[in-house]
């Protein structure tokens, strides 16, 4: 069976973080894109089509959280992954409320993240598919109507 | 414990002269002192082993065993009763040794009734001083030791939570260049390099160390698996086998007989389950490590107006005083660095805090430990 790559961004601010993370995601053979930061990351979103984001809570300038809502309200299909350095769970509910698909704690293990990804993936699919499903019978309904 | 009153005055008279014994015996009890009696030393040390005695009334010239080396026994074996010595007339010097040996007073005979009552209530307002300034000092002691435990664990607490923040960040970057350096090592054109296995074995190396060190910042941090805490209801007795299971292999070679005293009418409270499996882990695989071969864990709960009460009992090793005050802190621990890292008790403090619950400890060397934990029937934050 041939894997589809799944096309990930990830958001954090720590460059050696992401570097070998995108790193080991590629060799796996995952198409990853970086951002350092929460507007990095839209600027990303404006010209790439992304399946999953991996977002780092705590950054500065504008959070992980501020980031979610952002990519939640402009793109909604798009899964996103919480990974985070802190504990705070209240910050990961708070995320996982506003539609994050689930969090992760640093340092994680990679099978996890490996799952937690393939999930995303498949959700955003099926999503899709469903929208997609809908469009056509929108279609079919209207030109009925003509 | 209860102020005593005089009227309860547990009195023991021993003589050998039955005559003067039963004389006295009659006498004391019509002023509402009904004393025990014995015939001898011997016999009051056999009352003694099984009777809870206050003053002892006792003659010094007795046949066998005499009233002096009784007194001393006495003294050594139970330091809190107060004894009373009546002496010949002619032997003072006898009087005075006693009060060496530890007598509160000695009285002569023949003997004035009301003399010995009045000594009999002065020697057990002694005790009851004694019994008050225990209490007092325990209170005292348990007050200071709350008093420090919040403080510390508050400041500590802040600090090493800090510390695991920072910890982490790294931590990431070491897993992912060695998962990184694992994955090059094994593609394909690697198969060919005669060092691969054991570089791989030191990226293995690396990993399993950034997952010992990740164990203590995740633990500090309270990280509990499954984030999205909801509050349900909670078995406790069911909780408690459920991790006795996950402890299997701890308790395998050792003998441990489980006493269950869980009264199912007050076994159930709504809480986190996640967390409160978190509590009974860290309890009960300490409890574990404190018996040694053989032991016995006892497992009871209580109500108390809207709280339930657990408590894990062991009869092992014991904690010593001084480590007391500071076994909830943050890496105290006395185990080795693979059996313990010292974060168990820290992280327990921790939850019941958020879960709005209590935890107290007591313990004696050489015969155990009770932790007892105390939460709230219903919780309503949500921890
Ligand atoms: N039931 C117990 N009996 C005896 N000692 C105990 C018990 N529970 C805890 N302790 C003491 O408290 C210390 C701290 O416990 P804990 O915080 O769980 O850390 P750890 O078990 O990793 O050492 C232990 O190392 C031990 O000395
Ligand atoms: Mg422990």
């Amino acid at each position: 069976m041939i894997k589809i790559p799944a096309r990930i961004l990830i958001v954090d601010d720590e460059k050696d973080f992401v570097e070998m993370f995108s790193m080991r995601l590629e060799g796996q053979g995952e198409k990853v894109s970086t951002a350092y930061s929460g507007k990095e990351a839209l600027k990303v979103l404006e010209t790439k089509i992304i399946d999953v984001v991996i977002l780092d809570i705590r950054m500065p300038g504008m959070d992980g959280i501020d980031t979610l809502k952002q990519i939640k309200n402009l793109y909604p299909i798009v899964e996103v992954i919480m990974l985070t350095g802190h504990g705070s769970t209240e910050t990961a509910v708070e995320g996982m409320k506003l539609g994050a698909f689930d969090y992760l704690m640093k340092p994680a293990d990679f099978e996890d993240i490996k799952i937690k990804i393939e999930n995303a993936r498949k959700r955003k699919d099926e999503q899709e598919e469903r929208i997609r499903q809908a469009e056509v019978k929108l279609l079919l309904r209207r030109s009925g109507d003509f | 414990m209860d102020k005593r009153y005089d009227d309860n005055i547990r009195l023991l008279l021993v003589d050998d002269e039955e005559g003067f014994r039963a004389a006295i015996a009659r006498r004391l009890t019509k002023r509402g002192l009904k004393p025990l009696q014995a015939s001898d030393g011997k016999e009051c040390l056999d009352i003694l082993g099984q009777e809870s005695v206050d003053v002892v009334v006792l003659d010094v010239k007795m046949p066998g065993m005499s009233g002096i080396d009784t007194l001393k026994v006495i003294k050594q074996a139970y330091e809190k009763i107060q004894v009373i010595l009546l002496t010949g007339n002619v032997a003072v010097t006898d009087g005075v040794e006693g009060i060496k040996s530890g007598a509160f007073d000695y009285l002569t005979k023949p003997v004035e009734i009301d003399h010995l009552v009045n000594k009999i209530h002065q020697a057990f307002e002694i005790i009851r001083l004694e019994e008050e300034k225990q209490t007092e000092l325990e209170y005292r002691a348990k007050l200071e030791k709350k008093m420090i435990d919040t403080d510390r664990l508050a400041s500590l607490g802040t600090m090493s939570t800090g510390i695991a923040h920072e910890i982490n960040n790294p931590l990431a970057i070491i897993n992912e260049s060695a998962g990184f350096i694992k994955q090059v090592l094994n593609s394909a054109e690697m198969v060919k390099y005669s060092q691969k296995d054991i570089l791989i074995m030191a990226a293995e190396k690396i990993e399993k160390s950034i997952k010992r060190a990740r164990n203590i910042t995740h633990q500090l941090l309270g990280h509990v698996k499954k984030p999205d805490t909801k509050l349900s209801e909670v078995n406790l007795k069911a909780l408690l086998y459920e991790t006795f299971g996950l402890l299997k292999k701890d308790i395998r070679d050792k003998q441990i007989n489980i006493h269950w005293q869980i009264d199912k009418n007050k076994n159930v409270i709504w809480s986190d389950p996640y967390q409160i499996r978190q509590v009974l882990m860290n309890l009960l695989s300490n409890a574990v490590h404190a018996l040694p071969q053989t032991g016995s864990i006892t497992l009871s709960t209580d109500e108390i107006e809207k709280d339930i009460i657990l408590e894990i009992k062991d009869n092992g090793v014991g904690i010593p005083k001084e480590n007391l005050g500071r076994i909830f802190d943050p890496f105290f621990t006395t185990k080795s660095f693979n059996e313990g890292t010292g974060l168990g008790l820290f992280v327990v403090h921790k939850i019941l805090l958020n879960l709005n619950g209590k935890i107290d400890v007591t313990s004696k060397v050489g015969e155990g430990t009770c932790f007892q934990i105390r939460l709230p029937k219903c919780n309503k934050s949500n921890g």
